[in-house]
């Protein structure tokens, strides 16, 4: 995806992503999807959110992605905030809602247009990078058919793909493998470590336990809103005992359903 | 602005493949101008702002028939004679019953001979003292179509009297005349002094003095086009089809708000306005063909239905603002309707029903003047009625481009008002 030299990338160090005490509210009755919520994630690193139905995993990747600001509390993206420099934040990260966000009466080649010219492209370079995410997706060969026409998996791939398409430095995906096949799965894993090891910081939440001890460097497990333990996996499994981060994850959160 | 063309753009691609978007947008006003035409030209009728069309029947045959017609002839009737040979009373009073005609009139047999024996007797009647024993008048039929408006009735009536008082008065002076020149006759002048000045007096009588002066409607300007059902309803209907377009608008906000779309729009280096005026821009194109298509129906297709066409006079730039204007307050209220609402179903049903409530209460199923008092003044309040009072002062009264300003700014300001709001509820939720 990026043809920058990767090793480059490696050498910068420093935070891509810093939350200060974030509190979001959706209603001024209900108890806060965000509460206190502290995060910190430097540049380079595969960092998992791992939380339950509700933990507010999708309202953290709104308010990094500019969504909505919180309630209270402070972000940071690669230095920048987002009161101040929207703008300039927009340029560098890129996101991949949960649900999926692509117009269904588009194809796949109009989608990526489209968006990309509201990058600011156009012309060749416009035409290069939408096939590079034609190709990330699997689906140069089906860039003409309609979104709708899409199997769950395709569409998937290319929600994933239209993220990538300015070639973000830091990546918000909000679990971006929900509902598809092992292949597609398998797939998008091969390609978002090596958009990682190209240096891209990616964020991402999931659920899926294994997925998140396969990719990422450190995860935080984030619960009512709030991130309860942080660190590298393999540590974490070492530390508490447990044999893998499914029993660590239910040890941590419980066994009831946590959405109601 | 490149990027709201690319908006535009792909809101337009996303309408062309939503065919029944499209039918909704397109056929709906175009069926509804035809068929509130239609029904209200019959309207119009019955209310006598056509030709009234008149059934006579004349069993007389005897020259008050044709002096009648000759009367009514230069008034606004169109007069279909029928045989007597062939019809009679009754079937001429099936005829205006049955609607067919808005009048019927018969003369009775034997009426001239009567007009022609009163007429004659009319000194010695004068000489006899008591006025009560006056023979009747002489009686002339008239039968109403039932669904005239009495106002209607009552004009008719009086114009069918004045004639006809108009002809015995013609009767009269010419009996007078005669009896004048015999009298003067016996007391030989004649001879001397040449034709007596009472020739030709009976026409003299029979002719108006008083012309009233129809002002054209109170109408300023000369070109102005006659005031009927289409002048009306063509941008009625017109306007009422683009403030339809609201719904597909909240309909694609929704879409985009519902789906992860409006997270990756709100990720992406531009804002909310400028997503807001792609759509607009789109949506003004839709809605300049919706009154184009509306426009073409009414000049081209109405003149083959039997309606008077659409005329477009006078200031076709100031017409197209109106458009323009109207299109941008439509478009105002479809993406505050996008944002305010949950559901597509929501913003359906309230849209449709603000729409509906919006075109009852401007005037475009009924007429402001027709309405009420207080709904008259409640009118303003919407914005169809802006777009509809700025049409006819266009297109009806033939005021030029000054006197729609005010409605062309009540419209900008309701946009600003509805993009403020949507802009607002975008930017917190
Ligand atoms: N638009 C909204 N209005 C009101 N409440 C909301 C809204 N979105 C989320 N919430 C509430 O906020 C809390 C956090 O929701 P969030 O979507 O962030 O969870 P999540 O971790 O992404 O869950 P999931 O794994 O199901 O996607 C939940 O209690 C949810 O009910
Ligand atoms: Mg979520």
């Amino acid at each position: 995806m990026n043809a920058r030299n990767p090793s480059l990338y490696k050498k910068e160090s420093g935070i891509a992503l810093e939350a200060n005490s974030l509190v979001k509210r959706y209603n001024k009755s209900s108890r806060p999807a965000l509460n206190d919520f502290d995060l910190q994630v430097n540049k380079g690193e595969f960092f998992g959110l791992l939380g339950t139905n509700g933990a507010g995993k999708t309202t953290a990747v709104s308010v990094f992605s500019g969504f909505f600001p919180p309630d209270s509390g402070t972000v940071s993206i690669m230095g920048m905030d987002f009161r101040r420099q929207a703008h300039k934040i927009r340029q560098i990260i890129g996101v991949v809602p949960q649900e999926i966000a692509l117009y269904d009466k588009l194809s796949a080649r109009e989608n990526l247009s489209f968006f990309g010219r509201l990058y600011g492209f156009g012309g060749k370079l416009l035409e290069a990078r939408i096939d590079l995410c034609l190709q990330f997706a699997g689906l140069t060969d089906q860039a003409t058919r309609l979104v709708s026409a899409y199997s769950g998996g395709m569409k998937r791939r290319l929600n994933l793909a239209t993220g990538l398409l300015h070639a973000p430095q830091i990546l918000f995906l909000d679990e971006p493998t929900v509902g598809i096949d092992t292949q597609s799965r398998h797939l998008i894993h091969k390609q978002l470590t090596a958009l990682n090891l190209a240096g891209i910081t990616i964020l991402y939440t999931t659920h899926y336990m294994e997925e998140a001890q396969e990719l990422c460097s450190r995860i935080g497990i984030i619960d009512g809103g709030k991130i309860i333990l942080q660190g590298k996996p393999n540590r974490l499994l070492q530390q508490s005992g447990s044999r893998n981060l499914e029993e660590l994850f239910l040890d941590l959160t419980g066994k009831q359903l946590r959405d109601t | 602005m490149r990027k709201i063309i690319t908006t535009a753009g792909k809101e337009l691609l996303l309408l062309k493949r939503d065919r029944t978007g499209l039918l909704v947008l397109f056929l709906m006003p175009a069926i509804l101008v035809i068929v509130i035409t239609l029904v209200q030209e019959n309207v119009m009728e019955l209310t006598g702002q056509k030709n009234t069309r008149l059934l006579f029947l004349d069993l007389d045959e005897g020259g008050l028939g044709n002096s009648l017609r000759g009367r009514l002839s230069d008034n606004n009737f169109a007069i279909v004679v029928w045989d007597k040979r062939q019809k009679n009373s009754d079937a001429l009073q099936a005829a205006v019953a049955a609607g067919d005609y808005q009048v019927g009139v018969v003369i009775p047999e034997k009426s001239s001979h009567k007009l022609q024996q009163r007429t004659e007797g009319m000194l010695e009647e004068s000489k006899a003292d008591d006025m009560k024993n006056a023979p009747g008048k002489i009686p002339v039929d008239v039968f109403f179509d039932p669904g005239i408006m009495p106002g209607l009735r009552s004009g008719l009536t009086a114009q069918l009297q004045m004639a006809l008082e108009t002809i015995a008065m013609e009767a009269k002076i010419t009996v007078l005349e005669r009896k004048v020149t015999e009298i003067v006759g016996q007391f030989g002048l004649a001879r001397d002094a040449g034709p007596l000045p009472t020739a030709g007096l009976a026409a003299l009588f029979g002719r108006q003095l008083f012309a009233l002066q129809d002002g054209g409607d109170s109408a300023r300007a000369g070109t102005t086009p006659p005031y009927n059902p289409v002048q009306q309803n063509v941008p009625a209907w017109a306007l009422f089809g683009m403030f339809f377009t609201a719904i597909p608008i909240a309909g694609a906000i929704l879409q985009e708000r519902r789906s992860g779309i409006w997270i990756r729009l709100a990720s992406l280096p531009v804002s909310h306005l400028l997503l807001f005026a792609g759509k607009v821009v789109a949506y003004m194109g839709v809605c300049l063909c919706q009154f184009l298509l509306i426009g073409l129906i009414g000049v081209f297709l109405f003149p083959y239905i039997g309606l008077p066409a659409f005329v477009v006079a006078g200031h076709p730039l100031a017409v197209l603002l109106t458009v323009l204007f109207s299109s941008l307050a439509a478009c105002g209220f479809g993406i505050v309707l996008g944002m305010a609402c949950k559901t597509y179903e929501q913003a359906s049903t309230l849209g449709s029903t603000v729409v509906v409530a919006s075109a009852a209460i401007g005037g475009i199923m009924v007429p402001v003047y027709a309405m009420p008092q207080t709904m008259q003044q409640i009118s303003i309040i919407s914005p169809l009625n802006w777009g509809l009072t700025a049409f006819q002062d266009l297109l009806v009264r033939g005021y030029g481009g000054a006197a729609i300003v005010d409605d062309l700014g009540r419209m900008t300001l309701f946009f600003l008002l509805c993009i403020l709001f949507a802009w607002k509820l975008a930017r917190t939720r």
